[in-house]
C-alpha cells in the first residue's frame, strides 16, 4: 500500500505525491479515506498562503472536513473495529495544557490542525492516521458524504450553543454560503422560531429558504445601519441573536447594528484581520461581540441530528470529483460558479 | 423648609448657570430629597463642555448632577422603607418597569428610563430633589454621605465585574487608573481577583492604584500592543481571563484584546470613540468575548455592602469639595483633572 496526497508548496501552487504509509500508536487509528470537503478557509489558505493571522508553513498538507474506514486499530483502541465508518473531528489537542483539561480543547494552542510541517498530509489523501477518540463511528443511516459535512454542521453547532439560540430565539444569519446554511440548519433544529437569512446572491437566498429560513433579504449597496433597519422590519422585531458568517466588513457592522439590546453578535466568518466597529454603540446595548473556533464535543450531536432526520444536509452538497480532479475541485468552489456549495471528493 | 432650591443648570455648551428652581412635591410612591453631597462624572464633564454625548443633546436646560446622596425631608403615601431624616444613597435611573427589558431584570437597557442628568432628564445637583423612593437606598450610620454618593460609581464598577465574571482566584487586566478604572480595582479584588494589573497612561494615576491594592501597575504609551500585552503576561504569570477596558481609548482596547486570554472575557466600559479599529479575528479565533456595560441594574444593595461592610474602603477617591455655590470651579478641576483630582465631590447642603 501506498499513499499518495497533495501537498500545497506555494500560492496556488498544488501537486500530488507519493509518501510512505504513517505508522499508528497505540491509541490511533489508520482510515483509508473516503470523502473530503472544501472549506472557505482551504481556499484562503491555498490562494492567498494565509488564514487570518496564520501564515501557511509550506509544504502542507490539504483540507480537513473528512470521512474514512478503519483499516488498523491501535492496542488501546477498544470503541472502533476494522471496517468502521467514521467522520473524523480535525485537530490534535495535547490534552495537558488547562484548556484541554477545563473542557476547552477547541482553544489549546498546540492543537494542529491536519496541517503541519510536511510530511504530515491533511485529509485529503488516500490513507490518514488520526487518534482514535476523534473519529465518531457513522450509525447505518449515515452516508460516507454526510460524514464528511459533520465538520462544517459542527461549526454551525458550536456557534450556535455559544450564542445561546434556544427555543423561541430570532436570528439574523448574515450570509448563506456553507457556513450561513449549516448555521440555518443548527438554529433551525435547535428551535429557533424567527430566522432571517441575507446575502448578497439571490441564488443563495433561494438555497437558505429551501433548507427552512423564515425570511431572506437580498443585501444591495445599502449603508449598514439601513440595512439593519430592513432586516428588523422584515423581521418583525430585532434579532436576539446575529451569526455573521461571511466575515465581510460591512456585514459584521450591519450585524452589530441590527442585533438587539443584551443580544449577541457571533462571528463565525473570518475576514480582515482588523476591522472597524461601532463599538460604543454595540458596548452601550450591553450587545456581546463573541467569536468561534471551531468547536468542542459537537460531532456526536452533529452525527445525531443526521440519524435522526432532524438535519438534512444533502442539499448541501452540489459537485463531485474524483481525487486526481481535485484541482478542479478547488476552482470551481474558488468560483462560486453553477451553485456551487460543497465540492465533495472522491478519496477512494 | 426654605424656599432655596438653588440649582446648578446648564443652559448650553459652557453656560452653567445656578439658579433657584420651585420645590418639587413627592408623588405616592417617591420622596423629596434634602440633597447633601453629589459627584461629578466625566459624562457631567462632557454635557458642559460639549453640550452632548452620542444622540443625548442639552436643548432645552438641564438640572447637572446624577453621583448622589441626600436626606429624606418628606415621603409619599405609600412609601414605607422609608421617612423623613433617613440618609440615603439615589440611584439615578428609574425605569419604565413594564417593558420586556425591566421584566427581564434588565431594567438598565429600558428605553424609557427617566436618567438624572441626560437630557431631557434633570439632575440633582440642587437643594430639593424628589425621586421614586425604590430607588433610595438608607445608609447605615457609619457610612457618609460622600460614600453614599460614590455608590454611583462603584455600582458602575460592580456591574462590570459582574458581567465580566470576575470571581475569587481571577487574574483581571484593568486599563486606565481613573476613577472608572479604580472602582473596578475595589471591586474587582473584594470579589475575589487574585492578581490585579492596572495600566494608565500617568505615573501618578498608577501610584495611587498602587496604595488602592493593584497588584501591578504598567505604564502604557501608544507603544506597540502586543509587546504590551506581553509585558503585562510577565507581570501576571498568565495571560488575564478578564480585562476591563476603563479608558475607551482605541490602543487600549487593542491592548486589552492582544492580552487577554483565549476563552477569556473584555468588558468595555470606558467609551471613547463611536467606532475603533479592533483586530476582530485575534478576539474571534481565541474565542474572547467582548462585552459592554451600561450603567448598572441591581448593584446598588451589594455596593453598599461593600462599603458598609468594610470590603472597600472608597474615601481615597475623594480628593476635591466645594460648595454647590462653587460649581463652576468644581467643574473645572475635575475636567483639567488639576490637583490629582480623582472624584470631585460638591455639598449642597
Amino acid at each position: 500500500m501506498d499513499n499518495e496526497y497533495p501537498t500545497l508548496h506555494g500560492v496556488g501552487d498544488m501537486r500530488m505525491g507519493k509518501h510512505p504509509i504513517p505508522e499508528i500508536g497505540p491509541n490511533d487509528v489508520l482510515l483509508k479515506m473516503s470523502k473530503v470537503g472544501i472549506c472557505g478557509s482551504d481556499l484562503s489558505l491555498v490562494y492567498k498562503g494565509r488564514l487570518g493571522d496564520f501564515n501557511v508553513p509550506y509544504p502542507m498538507g490539504l483540507c480537513h472536513e473528512a470521512s474514512g474506514v478503519v483499516m488498523q486499530c491501535g492496542q488501546k483502541v477498544m470503541h472502533l473495529k476494522i471496517g468502521d465508518r467514521v467522520a473524523v473531528e480535525p485537530g490534535g489537542p495535547c490534552r495537558i495544557c488547562t484548556f484541554c483539561k477545563s473542557g476547552k480543547y477547541n482553544n489549546c494552542p498546540e492543537a494542529c490542525f491536519h496541517a503541519g510541517p510536511s510530511p504530515t498530509p491533511g485529509c485529503l489523501a488516500r490513507y490518514f492516521k488520526h487518534t482514535a477518540d476523534l473519529c465518531f463511528k457513522l450509525p447505518d443511516n449515515v452516508s460516507q458524504e454526510e460524514g464528511a459535512i459533520i465538520e462544517p454542521l459542527a461549526v454551525g453547532v458550536h456557534a450556535c450553543r455559544r450564542a445561546k439560540v434556544t427555543l423561541g430565539s430570532s436570528v439574523l444569519i448574515c450570509g448563506a454560503g456553507p457556513v450561513g446554511l449549516v448555521c440555518l440548519l443548527s438554529a433551525k433544529a435547535m428551535g429557533a422560531t424567527n430566522i432571517l437569512v441575507t446575502d448578497i446572491r439571490e441564488n443563495r437566498l433561494q438555497t437558505a429558504k429551501k433548507m427552512g429560513a423564515h425570511s431572506t433579504l437580498l443585501v444591495r449597496n445599502e449603508m449598514p445601519e439601513d440595512l439593519a433597519k430592513k432586516v428588523t422590519k422584515t423581521m418583525g422585531c430585532q434579532p436576539e441573536i446575529t451569526l455573521e458568517c461571511s466575515g465581510a466588513d460591512d456585514s459584521i457592522r450591519m450585524g452589530i447594528f441590527a442585533t438587539k439590546s443584551s443580544g449577541i453578535a457571533m462571528l463565525v466568518g473570518i475576514g480582515n484581520p482588523e476591522v472597524k466597529l461601532p463599538i460604543v454603540n454595540a458596548a452601550v446595548r450591553e450587545v456581546d461581540v463573541m467569536g468561534v473556533f471551531r468547536y468542542i464535543n459537537c460531532y456526536p450531536i452533529a452525527i445525531d441530528m443526521i440519524a435522526k432526520g432532524l438535519i438534512d444536509v444533502k442539499p448541501l452538497i452540489t459537485h463531485r470529483f474524483k481525487f486526481e480532479d481535485y484541482r478542479k475541485a478547488f476552482e470551481l468552489f474558488k468560483s462560486g460558479e453553477d451553485g456551487a456549495i460543497k465540492c465533495m471528493i472522491s478519496c477512494d | 423648609m426654605s424656599s432655596d432650591n438653588l440649582s446648578a443648570v446648564l443652559y448650553a455648551k459652557n453656560d452653567l448657570r445656578l439658579e433657584n428652581r420651585p420645590i418639587p412635591e413627592p408623588g405616592p410612591n417617591e420622596v423629596l430629597l434634602r440633597m447633601a453631597q453629589v459627584g461629578i462624572c466625566g459624562s457631567d464633564v462632557s454635557y458642559l463642555t460639549k453640550g452632548f454625548i452620542g444622540d443625548f443633546v442639552v436643548k432645552a436646560p438641564m438640572v447637572l448632577g446624577h453621583e448622589a446622596a441626600g436626606v429624606v425631608a418628606k415621603c409619599g403615601a405609600n412609601v414605607k422603607h422609608l421617612k423623613p431624616g433617613d440618609r440615603v444613597a439615589i440611584e439615578p435611573g428609574i425605569p419604565c418597569r413594564m417593558c420586556d427589558f425591566c421584566k427581564g431584570g434588565k431594567y438598565n437597557l429600558c428605553p424609557d428610563v427617566f436618567f438624572c442628568a441626560t437630557p431631557p432628564d434633570h439632575g440633582n445637583l440642587c437643594r430639593y430633589y424628589k425621586h421614586a423612593a425604590d430607588f433610595c437606598y438608607k445608609l447605615p450610620d457609619h457610612v457618609s454621605l460622600e460614600e453614599g454618593a460614590i455608590l454611583e460609581p462603584l455600582s458602575v464598577g460592580v456591574h462590570a465585574c459582574r458581567r465580566a465574571g470576575v470571581t475569587l482566584g481571577s487574574k483581571v487586566l484593568i486599563c486606565g487608573a481613573g476613577p472608572i478604572g479604580l472602582v473596578n480595582l475595589l471591586t474587582a479584588k473584594a470579589m475575589g481577583a487574585t492578581s490585579v494589573c492596572i495600566t494608565d497612561i500617568a505615573e501618578n494615576r498608577l501610584q495611587v492604584a498602587k496604595e488602592m491594592g493593584a497588584d501591578h501597575t504598567l505604564l502604557v504609551s501608544t507603544g506597540d500592543a502586543e509587546a504590551l500585552a506581553k509585558e503585562i503576561k510577565e507581570l501576571l504569570g498568565d495571560m488575564p481571563d478578564i480585562t476591563i477596558e476603563c479608558s475607551g481609548a482605541e490602543p487600549s482596547i487593542r491592548l486589552g484584546i492582544f492580552a487577554t486570554k483565549s476563552g477569556g472575557m473584555m468588558v468595555l466600559v470606558g467609551l471613547g470613540p463611536p467606532e475603533v479599529k479592533i483586530p476582530i479575528v485575534n478576539a474571534a479565533v481565541r474565542e474572547v468575548d467582548i462585552r459592554g456595560i451600561f450603567r448598572y441594574a441591581n448593584c446598588y444593595p451589594l455596593a453598599l455592602d461593600m462599603i458598609a461592610s468594610g470590603k472597600v474602603n472608597v474615601k481615597p477617591l475623594i480628593t476635591h469639595r466645594f460648595k454647590l455655590e462653587e460649581s463652576a470651579k468644581a467643574f473645572e478641576t475635575a475636567r483639567t483633572g488639576a490637583g490629582g483630582a480623582i472624584k470631585v465631590m460638591i455639598s449642597c447642603e
